[in-house]
């Protein structure tokens, strides 16, 4: 039989890990965490209301920038605009296949598998599904590590954009898209670190 | 303001999975792992304040070329250019695009310094025993600045733009690639051998009244 802390009473901090008794805590009164003075809870406060808001901005995000322009290759005044798909084609087409898969998914398959695993932690937080919680947590640890490759793009275009600044002869220029793909990585990044996956093992506490 | 009152040391619960464990001393081996969820739970600390301080010493010496030399050059029709980290923040802004410039800066220019520079004042507060007031604060910021630092994301990007521009011109590594190269080495080392559970327990015991 195992017994989660939160059974007991006891909170772990989320700063420093230390454990603490939570006495029951009437409206309005906190506890702060003897160690690092963070406030103390059993889970994170509004952890799925959060995600949800987090992952539906971001989906709704992801038209523009992948409608959108993101990159723009000017060379010698002919401009030639490219979305985040056009531009791995590009590579791909240009005998840049392994370029083209990494940019691919980094910018691609990685906000698309994070928001479609962030909805299926989550309505198995909600309608209680029978999935596997070790399953659950590994995907949830999946997203933790590769949210942050979804940079990558950016950081490419900064390169990119200082790099080929030759006046008439070649300049690159990011496009709206840019600003767009920036706030899905940061509100998926949000959206994963608001879920909470203890959660998930709650549903076999009950 | 309610106090909760003390849980002794020997007792863990999973981050991951809430599981409440029972630690013997005795258990301190190599790594433990959450028997449930598998969550790393505890790792064992071997002079790991030495290297993650040398290590942050080391980045914090390298951070200044690392951010300025030219990372790539390209020549194209007789024509010269050359980027650097801290050129790509600002052609960003003066292109307009404030919101990506200022993301950038934070990733791969605000984050990895503060992340060295508080590993540095931690590491030397634990080593000395002399602590600054504020300190769980220093700890709590450098784990969110660690959270916040893609240098490694950002060396992946390097060599995507390099080969993306292979074709169309003659692009030569330069400088700061082998300097941020190094700065990306120091920044792994300090974050891998950085143990924060070993800095809370060090400043629990010996904090002043
Ligand atoms: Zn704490
Ligand atoms: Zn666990």
């Amino acid at each position: 039989m195992s017994i989660s802390a939160q059974q007991r009473g006891i909170a772990r901090c989320t700063e420093c890990g230390k454990l603490s008794h939570l006495p029951d805590l009437g409206h309005k009164t906190t506890a702060a965490c003897p160690r690092c003075n963070t406030e103390l809870s059993f889970r994170k406060p509004q952890s799925l209301q959060r995600s949800w808001a987090y992952t539906i901005a971001a989906t709704a995000l992801m038209i523009p920038a992948n409608i959108l322009p993101i990159l723009t290759v000017i060379s010698f005044g002919q401009g030639d605009p490219d979305t985040i798909m056009s531009g791995v084609v590009k590579l791909w087409v240009a005998d840049l296949q392994a370029i083209a898969v990494i940019v691919f998914i980094a910018s691609i398959a990685v906000p698309v598998l994070k928001l479609l695993i962030l909805v299926i932690l989550m309505l198995v937080v909600q309608w209680q599904l029978p999935l596997s919680r070790q399953q659950c947590t590994i995907l949830y640890r999946f997203i933790h590590f590769i949210g942050r490759w979804s940079m990558l793009d950016l950081f490419m275009i900064s390169i990119l954009v200082t790099l080929v600044h030759l006046g008439n002869i070649a300049t690159v220029e990011s496009g709206p898209a840019a600003t767009a793909f920036a706030a899905v990585v940061v509100l998926t990044l949000f959206a994963a670190n608001s879920f909470d996956p203890r959660l998930i093992w709650d549903l076999d506490n009950d | 303001m309610a106090e909760p009152s003390h849980i002794p040391h020997e007792f863990t619960a999973c981050p991951d999975c809430d599981l409440l464990l029972q630690t013997a001393q005795s258990d301190h081996t190599l790594e433990g792992r959450c028997p449930r969820c598998k969550a790393v739970l505890w790792h064992a600390a071997k002079h790991t304040d030495t290297v993650s301080f040398a290590a942050a010493i080391s980045g914090l010496i390298l951070f200044y070329p690392a951010m300025t030399l030219p990372i790539l050059k390209l020549k194209m029709v007789g024509q010269h250019g050359s980027n650097s980290l801290l050129g790509g923040i600002y052609r960003m802004w003066v292109e307009q695009e404030q919101i990506l410039a200022v993301l950038i800066m934070l990733c791969s220019l605000l984050a990895p310094l503060l992340h060295l520079l508080l590993t540095a004042v931690v590491c030397f507060s634990v080593r000395f025993n002399h602590y600054p007031s504020h300190f769980p604060l220093w700890i709590k910021y450098k784990c969110w600045m660690q959270s916040w630092n893609m240098l490694e994301v950002y060396a992946m990007g390097i060599i995507v733009a390099y080969v993306k521009m292979m074709h169309d011109g003659e692009v030569t590594v330069s400088a700061g690639t082998y300097c941020l190269s190094g700065l990306l080495l120091c920044v792994i080392l300090c974050s891998q051998y950085f143990h924060e559970e070993q800095a809370w327990q060090h400043w629990e015991k010996n904090k002043p009244a």
